[in-house]
């Protein structure tokens, strides 16, 4: 069998097709399928001959098989220092092969290439930092996934996810309805506390276009209402657009760069529509990595800049507790033991790790802070990256992946775990819940509005 | 045989070497692609030329990065076998010496003893490498045929040519030996995984442009090695 109904070659582009992959529950026949799925060696080979260049080919080429990089990753260290799970190990005996056999690869080597590439690397890219060549194996294997992903091989939660931003241009079925229903809702649910707040949608010229992860108007939507009122407190003149609002890319983790391309577009395009100032993203890493540090590329600009200046949320934050637009309340400042969760993406590839600790100088009471070893630029994944939290396939993989964090986490002391990235803080919610070790996790807003001063004339006027 | 080798051959070994890795470096440019790579080439030259700089800089320099820092012994040995290969030839007496009878141009030496002690340090520190290969696991998976070949390309002409140096003249075995295994490693130089010795430059440079431009070179202080 060439292609499976489930599992097949062609990513999913409309509602049915959706809906179809979605009732085969957990995959089970889509990985069945998976099995008789025929590679389509020329098509390999050809891509591989188109977009393999320099850059990558050299660093197999130099690799120096020096193994630097086995201490370097921390799903080497968490799995009791199995030689396989040496980073220069796992790309060679993957991309390397597929590269020195000219694509010619079956089906099992596909299989066991897909579950290397999202089981055994979460492209933290922690391992670029530590090779003499300065070999990156997580862009390599971001590469590889785009190479499986092109053959019907990626795990079946991101082939669904892929194909959510193809149908709806978000990770989940919301729609642009949906979208500015939610907003609506969440401004006028506010107006007993917040008089006066609004969510403007489609506000031209706007200071700040705000863009966030569809998880949030889909399953606590109360995240955008936190992000409304502390837009409000600072009193910016803000909005989110109708269209483009959706700033993450679950086709980034599968490999779908068409997809990724068709996303990251609608967002510039909302930008180039509303003309904001800048804009602002929300408390997530890989939407950062995906619009902000690739999505330029993958749209096509050559300056690697969006359209309009476009900071993560920690950026804002700092921005506005320097600036005095946010102030903190001295008395209700953290002061039980904390502690920071560096995100890959924005922290180790993008350079927020100041930015960050910027802002637990205002929240935390000096002495309270407890960094985590190692930390900022070299701080390990949150056990839960580039896709391997969502995969049901991979669940036991990754959980054993949290130990890392957890351990981490016990070493500091810390009582909580400041997570300013949906997926760092999904990941240390689930180690809590698997490993039980009393620890409580946050995003930014909900700490900043319990500790920020509101100006009288927002406050409600019953209120003393 | 000797005139051969140390005439026309010498010649021939170091065109290829010269012109083989200049061919290595312009096609590793030439395949440079700012889309695929996702890399502003040609932007931001002042943040890129910075990080290219930096990222070398923190890797040439002796635990001058982390991965360096956090590997004291592997780091002595990379540097003691690199300064054997790379320094040591290129200011040893008896090298200086022929260039200066031939073409009567000269250059300061290292002191004997000085150079006998880093040949010496550089063969053990080749040796350490080889070893290690074998020791540790996370090492020996990854082990080639091809690096076990590079290694000895490499430390083959410091073996003979500190035997030659200290036990034959003109008319030794080992003389003939040493200049034949200098010849086959710099022909090598082009061909395999001792390229290195220009693309690890283009490497360090490409990902220092990555991270300094792209990657946060900009914000806070900076990529830190």
């Amino acid at each position: 069998m060439p292609e499976g109904i489930y599992c097949n070659k062609t990513p999913i582009t409309t509602e049915e097709a959706l809906k179809a992959l979605l009732s085969d529950t957990r995959g089970k026949k889509y990985y069945e399928e998976m099995e008789q799925l025929e590679v389509d060696r020329e098509k390999l080979w050809a891509t591989v001959q188109k977009t393999f260049k320099s850059r990558m080919r050299t660093w197999l080429d130099v690799c120096a098989r020096c193994g630097l990089c086995a201490d370097s990753c921390f799903l080497y260290l968490v799995n009791d220092r199995d030689p396989e799970q040496v980073p220069s190990y796992k790309i060679h005996s993957t991309l390397g092969e597929i590269v020195k056999r000219k694509g010619d690869v079956d089906n099992a080597f596909m299989r066991h290439a897909m579950e290397v590439a999202w089981s055994r690397c979460t492209c933290c890219n922690r391992c670029a930092m530590y090779c003499p060549h300065g070999i990156d194996i997580g862009i390599m294997m971001g590469y590889l996934r785009g190479l499986l992903y092109s053959q019907g091989f990626v795990p079946w939660e991101l082939k669904i996810g892929a194909g959510m931003h193809r149908v709806y241009r978000a990770q989940m079925d919301v729609t642009t309805e949906d979208w500015v229903e939610t907003c609506e809702w969440m401004a006028e649910e506010q107006q007993d506390d917040w008089p006066g707040l609004e969510i403007p949608v489609d506000k031209e010229d706007a200071d700040i276009m705000y863009t966030c992860n569809a998880r949030e108007p889909k399953h606590y939507p109360e995240d955008l209402a936190e992000a409304a009122i502390l837009f409000h407190i600072a009193g910016e003149n803000w909005t989110v657009p109708s269209e483009g609002w959706e700033q993450t890319s679950l086709s980034m983790f599968a490999g779908d760069w068409e997809a990724c391309k068709l996303q990251v577009e609608n967002v510039y395009a909302a930008i180039e529509r509303l003309r904001p100032k800048r804009v602002i993203g929300t408390e997530c890493g890989h939407a950062h990595r995906a619009t902000v540090i690739e999505g330029p590329y993958w749209a096509g600009r050559p300056d690697g800049q969006p359209p309009a200046p476009y900071i993560h949320y920690v950026q804002w934050v700092a921005e506005a507790l320097r600036t005095g637009k946010l102030k903190i309340d001295p008395t209700k400042r953290i002061k039980q033991p904390v502690t920071y969760q560096d995100s890959c993406n924005y922290i180790r590839n993008w350079g927020l790790a100041e930015t960050a600790r910027e802002i637990l100088s205002y929240l935390v009471e000096p002495g309270y802070l407890r960094e985590m070893t190692p930390n900022k630029e070299h701080n390990y994944c949150c056990g839960g990256g580039g896709g391997f939290n969502g995969i049901g396939k991979f669940r036991p993989q990754r959980n054993k992946a949290l130990l890392t964090k957890r351990d981490q986490i016990l070493s500091t002391g810390a009582k909580l775990v400041i997570a300013p990235c949906h997926n760092c803080w999904d990941a240390i919610r689930d180690l809590e819940e698997e490993y039980e070790i009393g620890i409580d996790w946050s995003f930014l807003k909900p700490l900043l509005i319990k500790m920020v001063i509101v100006p009288e004339h927002l406050k409600p006027k019953d209120e003393e | 045989m000797y005139a051969f080798l140390t005439g026309p051959m010498l010649w021939l070994s170091f065109a290829i070497f010269v012109i083989g890795s200049a061919w290595r470096v312009v096609k590793y440019v030439r395949g440079l692609d700012w889309q695929l790579d996702r890399v502003p080439y040609g932007y931001y030259r002042e943040l890129a030329v910075k990080g290219a700089l930096k990222s070398i800089f923190h890797w040439l320099t002796p635990y001058g990065s982390r991965s360096w820092r956090v590997k004291p012994l592997y780091a002595a040995a990379f540097f003691l076998l690199h300064v054997g290969l790379v320094l040591v030839p290129l200011f040893l007496f008896a090298h200086v010496m022929l260039v200066s009878e031939r073409f009567g141009i000269s250059w300061p030496t290292l002191p004997a003893g000085l150079a006998d002690t880093l040949t010496v340090l550089a063969i053990a520190a080749g040796a350490f490498i080889l070893l290690r290969r074998f020791a540790l696991p996370e090492v020996r998976i990854i082990t080639t045929a091809h690096d076990l070949w590079i290694m000895a390309i490499s430390l083959a002409p410091l073996v003979t040519g500190f035997v030659a140096a200290h036990q034959g003249g003109e008319g030794s075995g080992w003389l003939l030996a040493h200049i034949i295994t200098g010849e086959i490693w710099l022909i090598a130089i082009p061909f395999t995984k001792l390229s290195h010795v220009v693309l690890f430059f283009c490497s360090r440079a490409q990902i220092g442009v990555d991270f300094g431009v792209k990657r946060g070179g900009q914000r806070g202080r900076g990529i830190v090695w």
